[in-house]
């Protein structure tokens, strides 16, 4: 064995005639991931679908109505800097401007880190709280997914053999801000815990990463914080709903008892930062 | 069982070079083990490290996390495709006086990485700096030295 063969396609409908008759194929995206693991011995893939050369997957447009479309080889620096990417759009920009460093930002994609699934990735809570849509290709046909249902576990997406992720969809946000907060041990690492905030309204969407096997969001911690984003009980009992509802785990980075403990922390202070924003708007 | 050995073409500092590699070769490998590119260092080879920081199409690309048939058709740049680049001389010379150097295991990805700050950002604050090299794991210098000799590029560039 010396490795998989580069099938490299330059039009989507031939990467997924790739995926469809060779069920063993893995897309090749940014490789930050994926590489990393072939070189650690973690991933053996027989035939490698590189996506680099599809130009419908590349860079992010916004259409009048506001929405946005951001083809999922689009770099994590492209997104990081892109200042359409405002108000409540702006929870996924600063995901992108958080993950790892530089280098790997000018490599890594949105598509290739959501199919990963890592709960301590960044934009997985960002994509949850901003109502984001996945879109999956297959030979017979595209589907659009909430990010809610994309990520189902440990890992583990929805998408099933012969798909791949070909774009994210973002409604139209308007003027509300909004912001991503990762604690991490150090600037670039994974998140101990992390929160993604939308102001929506009165009220404000929430989603916690790294505290269980997907970003939660919880509808009852949502109405908790409907018109009280003011009243620090309201705070505390959508803290308490959340930490309730987490099912973080030990390790390196944290323990599990001190990832609970930052999530009430990390949801204060972003409904003060976000209130502060909006107020002197 | 065929041989899973493929010839590439890949642009390397400007030139074409053809290499015969196996799927799994990284980048990083072909530079090094079949180019001679040795300034590129193999360090964790899991993208942390920096070491093998190249440019991939002008943009600091982890070498070691680039599968060498995945980089046909994209333009290579290495520490040594750099010797007539004025920024990196100046650069270069900063580390040196500044004595931002002292294993030099670290110091071509911080050197790749810090030509890509001075051409997106030509006044840099430490900050900055900072920023843009944290992805570059030095275990010598503390950083302090590597800061003021990428600053003190800046200012001597600027004048």
């Amino acid at each position: 064995m010396t490795g998989p063969r580069l099938v490299r396609p330059d039009t989507l409908a031939a990467a997924l005639a790739v995926l469809a008759d060779e069920p063993e194929a893995r897309c090749l995206a940014g490789g930050a991931t994926l590489v990393a693991m072939m070189n650690a011995g973690l991933a053996e893939p027989t035939v490698l679908v590189a996506l680099d050369g599809i130009p419908d997957l590349r860079g992010i447009t916004v259409a009048g109505d506001g929405r946005v479309r951001i083809g999922a080889m689009t770099r994590h620096r492209e997104t990081a800097s892109d200042a359409r990417l405002a108000g409540g759009h702006a929870v996924v920009r600063q995901a992108a401007s958080v993950i790892a460093n530089a280098v790997v930002r000018n490599m890594g994609t949105m598509g290739g880190s959501i199919a990963f699934s890592d709960p301590a990735a960044d934009y997985p809570p960002a994509l949850v709280a901003a109502d984001a849509e996945i879109e999956l290709a297959a030979l017979a046909g595209t589907r659009r997914l909430a990010a809610r249902d994309f990520f189902v576990d440990w890992y583990t997406t929805a998408i099933e053999p012969g798909e791949m992720v070909t774009a994210i969809h973002l409604p139209p946000a308007g003027p509300q801000p909004s912001l991503y907060r990762k604690h991490a041990r150090t600037s670039g690492d994974f998140a101990i815990a992390s929160l993604a905030l939308v102001l929506d309204g009165d009220g404000a969407r929430v989603a916690v990463g790294a505290c269980g096997p997907v970003p939660l969001r919880l509808d009852t911690a949502e109405q908790a914080l409907a018109g009280r984003l003011r009243d620090p009980g309201a705070i505390a009992e959508a803290a308490a709903l959340l930490v309730e509802a987490s099912d973080p785990v030990d390790d390196v980075r944290g323990s599990a008892d001190y990832r609970r403990r930052l999530i009430p922390r990390l949801l204060q202070a972003a409904i003060s930062e976000l209130l502060d924003t909006r107020e002197a708007a | 069982m065929m041989d899973d050995r493929q010839d590439l073409v890949l642009q390397v500092n400007g030139t074409r070079r053809r290499v015969t590699a196996e799927g799994s070769d990284t980048l990083l490998t072909v530079l090094r083990d079949q180019l001679g590119l040795t300034g590129a260092k193999r360090g964790c080879n899991q993208g942390v490290c920096g070491s093998c920081t190249v440019e991939v199409d002008g943009w600091p690309v982890r070498g070691c996390l680039s599968l060498a048939s995945a980089c046909e058709g994209h333009e290579v740049v290495t520490i040594e495709g750099t010797g007539r680049d004025p920024v990196m001389a100046v650069l270069q010379r900063q580390f040196v006086e500044r004595g931002a150097v002292q294993c030099g295991f670290c110091t071509t990805g911080m050197l790749i990485s810090a030509r890509r700050l001075l051409a997106d950002e030509p006044r840099p604050d430490a900050e900055a700096v900072q920023a843009a090299l944290s992805g570059n794991i030095c275990r010598c210098t503390g950083y302090r030295k590597i800061v003021d000799a990428v600053l003190a590029a800046a200012e001597e560039l600027a004048r």
